[in-house]
């Protein structure tokens, strides 16, 4: 760095620093958008100009997109290009929370809208943000959004607890709910499950996706049932059509998925399913859980029965299957 | 300080490896060669719009390091050399000085060859200082008002509150052991590196990094103008003169060092190869006034006491001073003071130099500048002189005045610091006896 580009540059900063105190526009100018956006891809920009003009939401996912690009590590980005809207920014793109407000404010800015800390917690996703942001601007809730509970909210809600709770982490939409576990390699179980071979019993995964089933009936209870749920007596009835396709291990995170069929007091019948890393571990048809809504006058803190503990043992486990 | 436990109880403590980002130079070599030929490492300042036309208010001379350009408000247009590389995560939370001062810590883990275990452990820790940026937290401020808080960088204020340095090198390094950043001015880094010391000689931690940082640049370095502190001199030789007659001012400095203290088991579990034995040191304060130093350098003349007294060495041993004298009147007129009172006194002699003549004044980064400069002289062998006296103040002519860098090294040198308040440190050092440099 020469002198002069020294003594020039510092000059000019100066400058720049008053003019951006005292001339800031609120609301964005092209040119201030410009400025936000200058280290994002020309589409990026080329899209939110475009947006600007025409409030066009079509193009909310590109400029979203573009936006959480640009803090990425070049190695990452290809997952992010993939078109998969599973893609979670923090275990598969590697962003903290706090490149995850950076970002945020950028849509911010670009964007018009403005994002809750609260909204912020429950963007997980890729797909999250995109239905996220479109909700916002269109001002319709297309009923996809999620709410994101960690292992502490979700454990204080199940009857079953360590060292039966294998749902570390829930993520409730209307209808549907996805979680996550991921396999320590500590559970007793696998000491004998099977001699010197680790391996996740399949009981267990469908042990996994029930207790799903059973968080989002208590947290989340559908419309039909028209009241809460007891958590003392919800019980594992049944499991159809179930199929395993891999075998996991010690380090392999479950990703469970689970979707209402339907729900008729007492039963509520589930389908479910397990990937790991995107690939197909563990399919349900049906998974039917019996419940019993909350009676109005019913002390909610009942017996300590545990639901769905007999899973493992019932006549539908696949348990060594594989 | 410790100064009841017994000397011998002490671990021995050593420093086995630096790195410096600075104005003479962003190596160890290049460092060495300004000290050898005394070459300053100043810049011009620009003129600030508006009052570019009042040059007689004006400073004129910076010291910055070379290589790096951190000047702009968005840390994303920063640049630096080639040979580092600082991740978005990393830089995001980082003031311009944490840029050197990460440069500094890269240089200082390779130049004492420890692997990231060695670096993050239990037994290792880092002490910083730095005033923070008033830079990131004037523009911060700025935006805030303008924008709202909603519109501010998360990473707004742990990039510039005075504990930045602390709590960016402890992430970006996974720093496990103690921590803590000190702040008391222009010693901070003499007190960093003296508790780092009290940690290891104590047995509390057997590593101990301390670093030290300044930005330069219009925040940072012009509110010093209303001090009167700040020579506003074009010519270097006249604007960082230590010692002589016309000192004026000083010349601030940016940029970050780094150094490395190990105890004496540690390093030889590792086989390393110290610079210099950090034998102890001493503080001591003036009670006097806010930002003037004591008349007759009180506070300076009990912390070298205090320093001799807690290391058993005696004022004769000492053979090189590297001065805290910055080039202001009254503050090198009250250290020559005390240092006739400590050393001259008692007839000795020691050689006197101040190496801020060329490297200008660091604030925070003094001390832990001029301990660097220390080692590099003990390891390569030569004392660094004095630059700029064309006429010695009369004041210290009692002193053995260095004006040339000479090629020998000291064998047992003290540094002075002394900060706003009346904040005085003196560290002291000792060439080890069986450096295998030659």
């Amino acid at each position: 760095m020469s002198q002069g580009s020294l003594l020039a540059n510092k000059m000019s900063d100066q400058r720049s620093m008053k003019a951006e105190v005292s001339g800031t526009p609120k609301t964005g100018s092209e040119a201030l958008l410009r400025d936000t956006l200058k280290r994002c891809s020309p589409e990026t920009l080329e899209a939110a100009l475009k947006y600007r003009a025409s409030g066009d939401v079509t193009l909310v996912p590109v400029i979203v997109l573009g936006i959480v690009e640009r803090f990425l590590d070049p190695e990452v980005i290809s997952k992010l290009r993939s078109g998969d809207d599973t893609v979670r920014f923090m275990e598969d793109l590697g962003l903290d929370s706090l490149t995850m407000i950076e970002a945020i404010m950028m849509v911010e800015e670009s964007l018009g809208v403005s994002i809750k800390n609260e909204e912020l917690l429950n963007l997980r996703s890729v797909g999250d943000l995109k239905v996220f942001i479109q909700e916002k601007i269109t001002g319709f809730k297309s009923g996809e959004s999620n709410e994101f509970y960690t292992i502490e909210q979700v454990a204080s809600v199940m009857p079953q607890q360590d060292p039966f709770l294998f749902l570390e982490q829930a993520n409730l939409s209307d209808r549907a709910a996805k979680g996550r576990y991921t396999i320590s390699g500590q559970e007793d179980f696998l000491q004998g499950h099977f001699k010197g071979n680790p391996v996740f019993p399949a009981s267990i995964m469908l042990e996994a996706l029930g207790q799903l089933a059973v968080f989002s009936l208590l947290k989340n209870p559908p419309s039909e049932v028209g009241s809460s749920i007891d958590m003392s007596e919800v019980y594992f009835t049944g499991v159809d059509g179930v199929r395993c396709h891999r075998v996991c291990k010690p380090g392999d995170s479950l990703d469970l998925s689970i979707r209402l069929k339907r729900v008729r007091a007492p039963l509520a019948v589930f389908s479910g399913q397990i990937t790991v890393g995107g690939e197909k571990a563990v399919v349900a048809e049906e998974i039917t859980l019996a419940f019993k809504p909350m009676e109005p006058s019913t002390n909610g803190n009942g017996s300590e029965a545990s639901a769905l503990r007999d899973v493992s043992v019932s006549p539908q486990s696949t348990n060594g299957s594989h | 300080m410790g100064q009841c436990s017994g000397i011998m109880d002490r671990n021995r403590v050593f420093i086995t490896g630096l790195g410096v980002v600075s104005g003479i130079g962003n190596d160890k070599r290049s460092v060495s060669n300004s000290l050898r030929t005394l070459s300053h490492g100043f810049s011009p300042f620009p003129a600030y719009p508006p009052f570019e036309d009042d040059v007689s208010s004006l400073v004129k001379l910076v010291s910055t390091p070379k290589g790096f350009d951190v000047d702009s408000l968005d840390f994303e247009d920063w640049t630096y050399p080639d040979c580092y590389k600082i991740r978005r995560e990393e830089m995001r939370g980082l003031a311009p000085h944490g840029v050197y001062v990460y440069c500094a810590m890269k240089q200082a883990i390779e130049d004492a060859t420890l692997s990231s275990e060695d670096v993050s452990n239990s037994e290792t820790g880092i002490y910083t200082a730095s005033g923070g940026s008033p830079r990131l937290v004037s523009s911060n401020m700025n935006r805030m008002r303008e924008l709202g808080p909603m519109r501010c960088s998360p990473t707004g204020i742990v990039s510039s509150i005075a504990g930045t340095l602390s709590f960016n090198l402890v992430a970006c390094f996974k720093i496990l052991g103690n921590s803590c950043g000190y702040s008391s001015a222009c010693a901070s880094s003499g007190h960093a590196l003296g508790y780092a010391y009290n940690d290891i000689a104590l047995g509390n931690q057997s590593r101990m990094f301390v670093v030290a940082g300044e930005d330069v640049n219009y925040e940072s370095v012009v509110p010093f103008t209303g001090m009167r502190a700040l020579s506003l001199e074009s010519d270097p030789t006249r604007a960082s003169c230590p010692f002589d007659r016309k000192r004026n001012g000083f010349v601030s400095a940016g940029g970050g060092v780094a150094l490395v203290l190990e105890s004496e088991s540690e390093m030889k579990r590792r086989g390393a190869t110290p610079y210099a034995e950090l034998l102890g040191w001493g503080q001591a304060s003036d009670g006097h006034n806010v930002a003037i130093s004591h008349p007759e350098g009180e506070g300076l003349v009990r912390a070298m006491g205090n320093a001799l007294r807690s290391t058993g060495v005696r004022a004769e041993e000492v053979d090189y001073i590297n001065a805290h004298a910055t080039s202001t009147l009254i503050g090198d007129a009250s250290e020559g003071k005390a240092l006739k009172e400590v050393f001259t006194k008692v007839g000795a002699n020691p050689q006197v130099s101040s190496t801020k003549a060329i490297t200008g004044h660091g604030l925070s980064l003094a001390s832990g500048l001029e301990a660097a400069i220390v080692c590099l002289s003990m390891r390569e062998g030569f004392t660094p002189g004095s630059a700029h006296i064309q006429n010695v103040d009369p004041e210290f002519e009692a002193l053995n005045i260095l004006g040339e860098t000479t090629d020998a090294s000291p064998s047992l040198a003290m540094s002075n610091s002394s900060g706003f308040g009346g904040a005085n440190v003196s560290v002291l050092f000792k060439k080890p006896c069986t450096s295998s440099y030659p």
